[in-house]
């Protein structure tokens, strides 16, 4: 909206960022916001369509074109409103999210996609800033207890909606903080944690409680849970690492990325990490090259990394995708992130075949340049080739949720599973989210697999007007 | 609208409604009128341009009879359609359509719409298209008339299955507009009055429309499909042809439409009816209706202009004329169009004088080249859309009357004509000039509302003038005489000052003529072609004479022909440094 104009008048504009160098030295973020002048024009840059397709490419259906215009004319607080409004935490989505919105806008067919990200950025960051951001605790409580177990994204806005509705929601979270892969998945330079606390900290006053370090299925029976509330959301996310069942895996040095990444995030927020897994001086190879990779390629760049091989099976895909075939979809190409331009070499169709070590430590590994033909792979003969490599962090993705402890007891509960082993519930109609249990709700990574941020707080959201449709009745909470 | 323009067509089309934007009219505004724009619409740049909601020559069935006339006799292997919205009652306005000799009548669904028009026509204007489509076939089967008229339906058609529906319910041809459009790229931005599409589909700007990616392939592969698609539901129909299709509503498939809860309560039987009619008579379109243009004067017109059309021979046709002759001069002016373009002829290459009455339209789009030069009288409509030709009328010699008095041609004279000139000796009826946009005439008086919505050209009136004159003026110049000092009584000034003439040159003069030098040259050029006793008079004592004559001047004109004027004078400028 703003200025009918505004996309031919002004260019689009990234982010600024700390240079490579500088950044490298800490785990802070390096990504600025927008000021004042600069989010005034991207806003600008929107042009108010007649079918907003970014609306409908954000997972969350955030109103883009109206906080675009109210950005352009510097309404902030209205824009943070309606920011708020469809997402519970855009200073997560604003920093981590790949932005499908840019890549469904109708500018991004012929010309670069309004800076909705940067946009929205700006926007909460100036909320938190100015002190807008408070507290909304609900007028009238209903007494009904629901349990959300899992702290992450989607438990979190499951958390938030539900506890502004006026129930009193206790969210479980298996780890030392709350937060999930927002916590512990996401490296700080990312995403400072500091954005989390400060969620939580609205979140108890809202009413919502937050108990850490309790395991359901394992340290606490999930039949207790049953009888404790009136409601269970099961968030748990998608934890199940794909492995790499070849010679040698067994070897020490190699480790999933999971096993990596939290151990240094709990180093930056100051706890004591007995062997923490460094790649400090080592010859890392990365396996696996999607986002998971990627923040391995940071971690280890800022511990000081030998040198940085990152692997990927699929062929290396085009730097332009074809948009007339594929907008408004998520479009598959080239991405570097600014993992990558820290310095790491990147290498596609690669097979790994085997480890290969020295007394029981990994020296090397063996692996083969691979075809595609028909959605197929073959090995290419005689392309095999040695990487050195001392630290081997697999990324290649998650299968599911952990099958044992939680969904045990939950299974034996009657909560189904579908095909891919996620936990079974619909998103459309009556009984969304909802389980073979009726008591008993799932929605994010542990419904719908592996996913982004920002489908999260979807499912977390959509899930609480179902939870809140069941205990209730009916739901005044947004679909 | 020039001849020219008309005979390119292959099919003419009288929107006397469409889905849209029935009965409001457009305006465009000031500036968005480009120099672009302005050449199109043969209008001044900066100058805002008003579409009025009316048709100025169509107030009955008669006129719209007629205008289907002059149009066929401009270009007789046009086929003229006439386009009618989808409402209650369309069938009755179908029927006087086809009575009309309309070729062909579009029936438009209120479905469709573009971005630019207003939202409470989109909203709430016209009825679905099946129900104006089947009201239409049925009246027309009925009235014994379908035979004689293609029916066309339109408003976001899209698929074979609107085809085959619309088929069904009677039609033979199908309108699709938007789908194309998205096919071309289209995005449906609803900016198509923004002038910033940015796919360059709905966009005047150089930079946008170079983001058009549309190519005539694609719409190509689109119809096939369409095709396709008709082609799989005909089989599955057990139908062959498409012609045994039209108006089979017996065959459309209603119950699980009709048993859905949501149409309970609701009769539809009407629109499905099959009219109880004896075997022959017509269910579609398969004949051709007579437009009388054998009959037409201009076949012997341009029987006699052989030499000029050919040859560019000078030519002078002398005949007798009736008010049964309609529409004289435009067939010929489609045969100068044809050959030689806007451009025509050389003046006075093809002379007809003409004795008697002439039929409505006398002059239509008469092309450079042809003068006519009627002794007698006129009836309306006469020079409607003048191309550059010549209409003098002047009164029969044994004529004992006062011409001031006397009125020698009717209403809605030289409508819409974009180029020529006319002289009068009488008075004209009403709508005198009505859209002119550059043609100029001499009148020695006229009736309400004249050179109303004008666009351009120059209108000199030596007599009196009816009320509202000027109306909704925005370009061209009018000179009036004001003998008693009352004709601010009887102009619009909503859009025009009154101002006396004057002498100076300016290079923002209209035409870039003084008002002294164009009006003397009009009045001159009149007493020469009609002999007038009051242009003599005025001529003979011009000091006295020009001072009563009074100039109307759009208010916006005047600040266009100075933009203009500076403009250039910048432009000399800077080419001199």
């Amino acid at each position: 909206m703003g200025k009918p104009t505004g996309f031919l008048e002004y260019q689009r504009l990234s982010e600024a960022s700390i240079p490579p160098a500088e950044r490298l030295k800490n785990y802070q973020e390096f990504i600025l916001h927008l000021d004042d002048d600069d989010a005034k024009t991207q806003g600008a840059r929107c042009m108010d369509c007649g079918i907003p397709f970014c609306q409908n490419g954000c997972p969350v259906n955030n109103i883009i074109p109206d906080f675009n215009d109210l950005v352009y004319r510097q309404n902030w607080r209205e824009a943070l409103d309606t920011l708020h409004s469809t997402n519970n935490f855009p200073e997560f989505t604003g920093r981590v999210c790949p932005a499908p919105c840019e890549a469904a806008c109708t500018l991004n067919i012929n010309s670069d996609a309004v800076g909705i990200k940067s946009i929205e950025h700006a926007i909460i960051d100036k909320g938190w800033e100015m002190g807008w951001v408070t507290p909304l605790p609900p007028k009238d409580k209903s007494g009904k207890r629901v349990a959300v177990v899992g702290s992450g994204p989607a438990g979190l806005a499951a958390a938030q909606q539900l506890g502004r509705t006026g129930h009193d929601v206790i969210v479980f979270e298996k780890a030392d903080r709350i937060g999930g892969l927002l916590r512990y998945g996401i490296p700080d330079f990312k995403m400072e944690k500091a954005h989390i606390d400060r969620r939580i900290r609205q979140m108890e006053a809202e009413g919502v409680q937050f108990r850490v370090n309790q395991n359901i299925g394992v340290d606490t029976p999930a039949e207790v849970l049953m009888q404790d509330f009136d409601a269970i959301v099961l968030s748990g996310g998608a934890e199940w690492p794909r492995d790499l069942p070849v010679p040698g895996r067994e070897l020490d040095g190699i480790h999933f990325a999971m096993d990596f990444l939290p151990q240094q995030n709990k180093v930056v927020a100051g706890d004591k990490v007995a062997a923490q897994l460094l790649a400090t001086g080592r010859h890392v190879v990365v396996i696996g090259g999607g986002d998971t990779g990627s923040d391995c390629v940071g971690t280890s760049n800022r511990h000081g990394a030998a040198s940085i091989t990152q692997f990927e099976l699929l062929p290396q895909p085009p730097e332009q995708e074809n948009k007339p075939m594929v907008w408004p979809y998520w479009p598959i190409k080239l991405r570097t992130s600014s993992s990558h331009e820290e310095g790491c070499e990147r290498d596609w169709s690669v097979a790994t075949r085997k480890f290969v070590g020295k007394s029981g430590k990994v020296e090397k590994l063996v692996a083969v340049r691979v075809e595609w033909k028909d959605g197929k792979m073959q090995e290419v003969p005689g392309s095999e080739f040695e990487m050195k490599a001392d630290l081997v962090l697999l990324a290649m993705g998650f299968l599911g949720p952990v099958q044992t402890g939680l969904l045990d007891q939950f299974a034996a509960l009657g909560v189904e599973k579908d095909a891919r082993n996620n936990v079974k519930a619909t998103t459309e109609g009556a009984g969304a989210y909802q389980t073979a249990n009726a008591k008993v709700f799932a929605a994010g990574d542990m419904r719908r697999g592996q996913s982004l941020v920002v489908w999260a707080i979807r499912e977390g959201r959509q899930c609480a007007r179902s939870v809140d449709e069941y205990l209730m009745g009916s739901s005044e909470l947004p679909r | 609208m020039t001849a020219e323009y008309l005979c390119s067509a292959d099919q003419i089309q009288i929107k006397m409604a469409q889905g849209a934007k029935p009965g409001e009219g457009g305006q465009l505004p000031g500036h968005k009128v480009s120099e672009y724009i302005a050449h199109l619409r043969s209008s001044v740049p900066g100058v805002g341009l008003i579409s009025p909601p009316p048709h100025h020559d169509i107030y009955s069935i008669e006129d719209l009879a007629q205008l289907i006339h002059d149009l066929k006799n401009s270009n007789p292997s046009a086929s003229i359609s006439v386009k009618l919205v989808s409402e209650v009652g369309v069938g009755t306005v179908a029927a006087g359509v086809t009575k009309a000799k309309a070729d062909h009548i579009t029936i438009a669904g209120h479905d469709g719409g573009t971005g630019a028009s207003p939202v409470s026509s989109i909203k709430h204007a016209g009825t679905p298209w099946e129900l104006g489509l089947a009201e239409t076939q049925q009246t027309l089967v009925l009235n014994r008339l379908r035979g004689r008229i293609a029916v066309q339906v339109d408003g976001q058609m899209k698929t074979g299955r609107d085809v085959i529906i619309g088929a069904l319910l009677g039609a033979d041809e199908f309108g699709f507009a938007t789908a194309p459009l998205v096919v071309e790229g289209c995005i449906m931005m609803r900016k198509c009055h923004l002038n910033t599409c940015p796919v360059g589909v709905a966009t005047q700007d150089p930079v946008l429309r170079r983001k058009f990616t549309g190519q005539p392939e694609h719409v190509v592969n689109f119809f096939f499909f369409v095709a396709e698609e008709v082609r799989e539901l005909m089989a599955s129909i057990g139908i062959r042809k498409f012609d045994d299709l039209i108006g089979r509503a017996d065959l459309l498939e209603t119950r699980k439409g009709i048993n859905h809860w949501k149409a309970k309560g609701l009769d539809f039987s009407r629109i499905f009816h099959l009219p109880d009619m004896p075997k022959e008579v017509a269910r579609r379109h398969g004949e051709t209706q007579d437009h009388g243009l054998a009959a037409a004067l201009d076949n012997m017109l341009i029987d006699r202009a052989k030499a000029a059309l050919d040859k560019r021979e000078k030519v002078v046709i002398e005949a007798s004329i009736r008010n049964l002759n309609r529409t004289v001069g435009a067939m010929l002016s489609g045969e100068i169009a044809r050959r030689f373009g806007n451009e025509g002829l050389p003046h006075d290459t093809i002379i007809v004088k003409l004795a008697g009455t002439a039929g409505q339209s006398f002059g239509a789009f008469l092309a450079r080249g042809i003068t006519l030069e009627l002794t007698g009288q006129a009836n309306d409509y006469v020079g409607k859309g003048q191309s550059g030709g010549r209409i003098i009328v002047r009164p029969h010699a044994e004529f004992r009357g006062d011409p001031m008095e006397n009125i020698i041609v009717g209403n809605t004279v030289m409508y819409g004509a974009t180029a020529g000139e006319s002289y009068f000796r009488g008075v004209a009826g009403e709508r005198f000039c009505v859209r002119n946009s550059g043609a100029s005439a001499v009148v020695e008086g006229c009736g309400d509302h004249g050179c109303e919505y004008m666009t351009g050209g120059t209108v000199v009136v030596l007599g009196a003038t009816g009320r509202n004159f000027a109306a909704g003026m925005s370009g061209g110049v009018a000179f009036v005489i004001d003998e008693d000092g009352t004709f601010r009584h009887r102009c619009n000034l909503a859009m025009v000052e009154l101002e006396p003439i004057g002498e100076a040159l300016s290079p923002a003069s209209h035409l870039g003529l003084s008002d002294t030098v164009l009006l003397k040259s009009l009045i001159e050029s009149h007493a020469r072609h009609t002999g007038s006793k009051r242009a003599l008079d005025i001529l003979g004592n011009w000091p006295k004479w020009s001072r009563a004559f009074v100039k109307v001047m759009p208010t916006e004109y005047r600040r266009a022909l100075k933009q203009l004027a500076e403009k250039s004078a910048a432009a000399l400028k800077q080419r001199a440094a």
